[in-house]
């Protein structure tokens, strides 16, 4: 019995150790990748609301959000209560109603579409949910793409180097339709991690697959993500995926709420014995 | 940190090229780059077709005067004329006509006698043959002391080639027999067979004395722009004994088919742009609408309004290149097949292709990429990327807006390029629009009778109606361009089945080929026996009277110049001069007695006499008596010869002027013209193996002139054949476009049609119910558009046919079958062709490729 006790409390510690030394392995990631844990993303008094006949819909409630460079963080809430409108925002995809959103540092609510558009380039990289691979385009023409339009050189090998980490470096030249979902979405992954953004934005990106692909899927992200120290902010509502990010935030009809810190350990624990 | 530089990635090109590349190949371009190759193709072929066309048919009906223009009179041309035509470097050629007996040992025959100078003709050929087995060659100059003469004076004089002729006092050799005489057609009353000698031989014939009659013609030619120097400074100096003519205003029947050909080519060339560029915008929508989430991404991604505008404007600007240089090759092949249809019919060595259809096609062309794209393709490249994440089905364009400025402006803009007609392309213009907004709301109304019908017909049906009303809005417009398309294909095909059928009704198989006149009363007996022995086909005999109606109601009428092609014996050219008020009627009119109404004429105001009746009286044509304000009971005065008399009208005929027939505008009843001495004329259909016989036997009859039209009528028919060969080239043309259309409008619903595939198949339904009701919803929506372009083409057509043609009007119900059962047919193929690999999609492919 003891034996066991001692056995299981072994396990327990290796456990804990296996963790404390991946956090580690994250923080020193963090710190080779980026010099400093500096806020990435920073959100205040951002409200949304659309104007809905002699109505206005309130969307988001004021919410105050601060990202560090390097967490990974989940917003996790059911369906219409406000998770992808407040993405498209923290994205520069669309503009708060009140409020203001930095990006690295730029005020994302004072720029008009054209340099929203520069910052994504520069900064951002996106998962959709429906892949949104171009179709005219090949799968290495598809990775290649965020990479070409930030006017990287080296696009072409990158991409091709990112195809391999996927486990794609044969579908190259095929096209979007040539490809399985979980396929097309490897290659939005490698689109995603090209231009090695600062942050990387995934819109429920294994809801159009099926679990296991799924699970897939979100190991991949999170390897690469790991092993490229970028900041990752997830919409999901799927409990699961959630957990495996380092912060959870829940929208409820426009309100967002910072979820406990213990969930996020256990849950943490969790999905590295998932993955392991 | 805000200083950002906005930079646009050179990748644009590359991606833009790379996108080119692989649309084609899958065949995403396929409907535009057609549209565009077609519109292009069109315009090219039919601009340098018709242009070749009109040029050949100008130069060969050129042919039908000899010249560009021709100045005729009674006289001389006055010096100064001349003086100032050769100043503007115009070439001259002149001939004198005049009719005679000329004579060939005891034989002898009155002929018309045409003699011309060197240069004769300075248009067109005239050719012909030194022996009669020979083939016609041209006839350069005619010598001093020769004639050359029709084939039928060798027979009437009993002569042969090298046989002399003697004209007036003067003997000529005849060299050779003429077979083409290049303004023959002008020539259609002469008093005989045709000799031409050399007009320096003209004054030792001593037959032109003071008072004789003979008629003086000078013809020009030259640079265009000489000639219409020429003219401005010539026509207000003529008086009314001086005639100017074209070749257009020489020969009604012959302008008129010109005319017609040409309006109608130009109409079906414009319906032909019109659909390709409505291919092009149905394309082009879709096109925009399927490259949204594409431009919603690439922006997400990070990139710059610049790069997609880049990327766009290269990726169509070489789309739009590429479709236009093949269509000007398309173009240029339809062109010269067109060509080689017709060059058995028509000399086009003369036709030289200028660069107007070039032009004309690549302004279509960039038209058609532009304008009927610039709002789809503008309204891609606003898409906003926030759509990636809201989704694309809320950015349906407007289908009505003032967006449509646009096309609109630039659909009037092709036509008027095209037309340079202002009225023909503003209502075509105004007419197309105000036909779509009432078809669109005729359609949604059928579709919505449909719906009710249809719960009571079968699954598959029931669910075909259903889908029509449900997708009421998308199919109303889809109605509009099926309803567009098959009117014009309908409408043309009508056109040119009643132009053509039309044209051909001139000549039916027994229309009199010759005319005999000069007919004696004691000859017309044995004449009469001698067709009965040969069954040769004639209209009777009838008497004939030149005379002049001088006064009405004893008011005198204005006397002109007679004008040499006045003669009224023959159809409608009189019709087409259009003499001016009481003045015009001055002129010598054939006048006869009948004593029953001949056939093609009806009564149309009080009525026909009885053969007994003894008061003198007279029947007059209802044209005519349109234009002298004569009405029914007014008196007429005629003077013929010596002889005066007045006559009240006592009916008003209408008279078919398009039928070969001996017409007259005066007819008079025997008891009005009974004393009055005359001779009699004749229409007769001479076969070709009988021409000998007859003219043998009219040899007997010197003073009897025989006229042959079988030429004019083989020139003429000629003429249709080759217009027929025209429009049925643009008619396939236009069927092709308005295929397109079809295709168009069809691969449009085809995201739809695949997501409401998928449902169906997800809620279990059979494939043979799915495959029969998207059928039958094809079929009922040809079936409509089919009835509803069978009313608009019968409005259309009336129109046409009143307005522009000038033609009587007609209906044609057998072509409402034809456009319903062709639209459904049609329809029906071109909508299960293109549905038919979604419809044998599996049930899990489909849901994947939707979901």
């Amino acid at each position: 019995m003891v034996c066991l006790d001692a056995l299981l409390a072994n396990v327990e510690e290796d456990v804990v150790n296996v963790r404390k030394l991946k956090n580690i392995k994250i923080k020193m990631g963090c710190l080779f990748m980026k010099s400093d844990s500096e806020i990435i993303l920073k959100i205040s008094a951002l409200t949304k609301s659309v104007q809905l006949e002699d109505k206005a819909l309130e969307l988001l409630q004021p919410i105050d959000l601060t990202v560090n460079s390097g967490e990974t963080l989940a917003i996790v809430g059911s369906s219409g209560s406000g998770k992808t409108t407040l993405l498209s925002i923290l994205a520069g995809l669309d503009l708060p109603t009140s409020g203001e959103v930095y990006l690295k540092n730029h005020p994302l609510h004072q720029f008009n579409e054209e340099q929203r558009s520069q910052v994504r380039a520069n900064h951002v990289g996106f998962i959709f949910q429906q892949f949104l691979l171009i179709s005219s385009l090949t799968a290495l023409e598809n990775v290649m793409l965020p990479a070409e339009l930030a006017n990287q050189p080296d696009a072409k090998e990158q991409g091709l180097a990112l195809l391999k980490q996927v486990g794609l470096a044969e579908r190259g030249e095929h096209y979007p339709s040539q490809l399985s979902g979980g396929e097309q979405q490897r290659v939005a992954i490698a689109r995603a991690f090209i231009t090695k953004p600062d942050v990387l934005f995934a819109d429920e990106p294994t809801g159009n697959l099926d679990t296991k692909t799924g699970v897939h899927i979100a190991d991949l992200l999170f390897d690469l993500n790991e092993k490229l120290g970028t900041t990752l902010i997830l919409v999901t509502h799927d409990p699961k995926l959630a957990l495996r990010c380092q912060r959870q935030v829940e929208m409820d009809s426009g309100i967002l709420q910072e979820k406990s810190a213990t969930t996020t350990s256990t849950n943490e624990y969790a999905a590295d014995m998932k993955v392991g | 940190m805000n200083e950002l530089t906005i930079k646009s990635s050179p990748a644009w090109f590359k991606q833009s090229l790379s996108l080119l590349h692989h649309e084609f190949r899958r065949g995403d371009l396929t409907i535009i780059f057609l549209a565009i190759v077609l519109a292009v193709g069109t315009v090219f072929s039919l601009t340098g077709f018709t242009e070749q066309i009109k040029q050949a048919i100008m130069s060969n009906s050129a042919n039908t005067i000899g010249a560009d223009r021709v100045y005729g009179a009674t006289r001389k041309i006055p010096v100064e004329f001349l003086e100032k035509s050769e100043t503007l470097s115009l070439n001259i050629a002149s001939k004198i006509l005049t009719d005679s007996m000329v004579f060939a040992g005891d034989n002898m025959l009155l002929s018309e006698l045409d003699a011309v100078s060197d240069s004769y003709p300075l248009r067109g050929k005239f050719m012909g043959k030194t022996s009669l087995t020979q083939t016609p060659v041209s006839i350069e100059t005619i010598k001093l002391g020769t004639a050359w003469v029709e084939e039928s004076v060798l027979a009437r004089l009993d002569v042969k080639i090298g046989g002399t002729v003697e004209v007036g006092v003067l003997p000529l050799t005849i060299v050779g027999v003429i077979t083409e005489i290049p303004d023959r057609s002008y020539r259609m009353f002469t008093a005989g067979p045709a000799i031409f000698l050399n007009i320096e031989d003209m004054p030792k014939t001593e037959l032109i004395q003071p008072g004789s009659r003979a008629y003086y013609q000078y013809l020009f030619a030259g640079e265009q722009d000489d000639i219409e120097t020429f003219e401005k400074w010539l026509k207000p100096q003529l008086n009314d004994t001086q005639r100017w003519y074209d070749a257009k205003s020489a020969q009604s029947r012959l302008s008129n088919v010109l005319d017609r050909s040409e309006k109608f080519l130009s109409l079906a060339s414009m319906l032909g742009i019109v659909l390709a560029a409505v291919a092009v915008a149905v394309a082009s929508r879709r096109y925009g609408q399927r490259h949204q989430p594409m431009v919603a991404v690439f922006k997400a991604l990070g990139a710059s309004k610049s790069h997609v505008q880049k990327l766009y404007m290269l990726h169509w600007g070489l789309l739009s290149l590429i479709s236009i240089c093949v269509g000007l090759v398309v173009g240029y092949l339809l062109m010269l097949i067109g060509v080689s249809a017709i060059e058995n019919y028509l000399s086009l060595d003369e036709s030289q292709l200028s660069f107007k259809p070039f032009f004309t096609a690549v302004i279509t062309g960039l038209l058609c990429a532009v304008a009927f794209a610039i709002h789809p393709i503008t309204e891609l490249i606003a898409t906003k990327p926030l759509d990636v994440i809201r989704g694309f089905s809320q950015n349906v364009l407007p289908k009505f807006g003032w967006h449509q400025l646009i096309p609109l402006l630039a659909l009037f803009a092709l036509l008027m390029l095209f037309s340079r007609d202002l009225m023909m392309s503003l209502s075509l213009l105004l007419g197309g629009i105000l036909v779509s907004v009432v078809l669109l709301f005729l359609g949604r109304l059928i579709m919505g009778a449909g719906r009710t019908a249809g719960t009571k017909a079968g699954k598959s049906w029931h669910l075909a109606l259903a889908n029509l009303k449900r997708r009421a809005n998308e199919n109303s417009v889809q109605l509009v361009s099926f309803t567009i398309a098959i009117q014009l294909l309908l409408l043309i095909t009508v056109m040119k089945s009643s132009i053509i059928e039309e044209w051909q009704s001139q000549f039916p198989e027994n229309t009199p080929n010759h005319y005999l006149l000069n007919i004696t009363a004691d000859e017309v007996v044995p004449l009469k026996a001698f067709a009965q022995e040969l069954a040769i086909d004639n209209q009777g005999f009838y008497s004939i009277f030149l005379g002049r109606l001088s006064a009405i109601n004893n008011e005198k009428t204005i006397s002109i110049d007679d004008k040499k092609d006045s003669t009224e014996t023959e159809s409608d050219e009189k019709k087409e001069e259009k003499p001016k008020g009481r003045k015009g009627a001055g002129r010598e009119l054939s006048l006869t007695w009948q004593s029953e109404l001949p056939i093609e004429n009806e009564v149309v105001e009080g009525k026909w006499w009885q053969e007994n009746d003894n008061t003198p009286q007279v029947s007059m044509e209802s044209g005519m008596a349109e234009r002298l304000a004569i009405k029914l009971g007014d008196k007429l005065t005629f003077t013929i010869g010596s002889d005066e008399f007045t006559v009240p009208v006592t009916s008003i005929r209408d008279v078919n002027w398009k039928s070969r027939q001996l017409n007259f505008i005066m007819i008079f009843n025997q008891a009005a013209i009974q004393n009055i001495e005359s001779t009699s004329i004749s229409a007769w259909m001479i076969p070709d193996e009988k021409k000998k016989q007859v003219y043998r036997f009219l040899s007997e009859y010197p003073t009897i002139s025989i006229m042959d039209f079988g030429s004019i009528m083989k020139q003429l028919m000629n003429m249709i054949d080759q217009v027929s060969i025209a429009i049925e080239l643009i008619l396939v043309l236009v069927i092709l476009a308005g295929s397109l259309v079809l295709v168009a409008q069809v691969q449009a619903s085809m995201e739809e049609r695949e997501r409401e595939l998928a449902i169906l198949r997800t809620l279990g339904a059979k494939g043979s119910l799915l495959r029969n009701s998207v059928l039958f919803e094809f079929i009922a929506l040809g079936g409509v558009a089919g009835l509803m372009a069978s009313i608009a083409m019968e409005i259309a057509v009336y129109f046409l046919q009143t307005q522009v043609f000038e033609m009587a009007a007609s209906f044609h119900f057998s072509y409402w079958l034809v456009g319903i059962g062709a639209g459904a047919a049609f329809v029906g193929i071109m909508g299960m062709l293109s549905c038919w690999r979604l419809l044998n999609l599996s049930s899990v492919t489909l849901i994947r490729r939707t979901m």
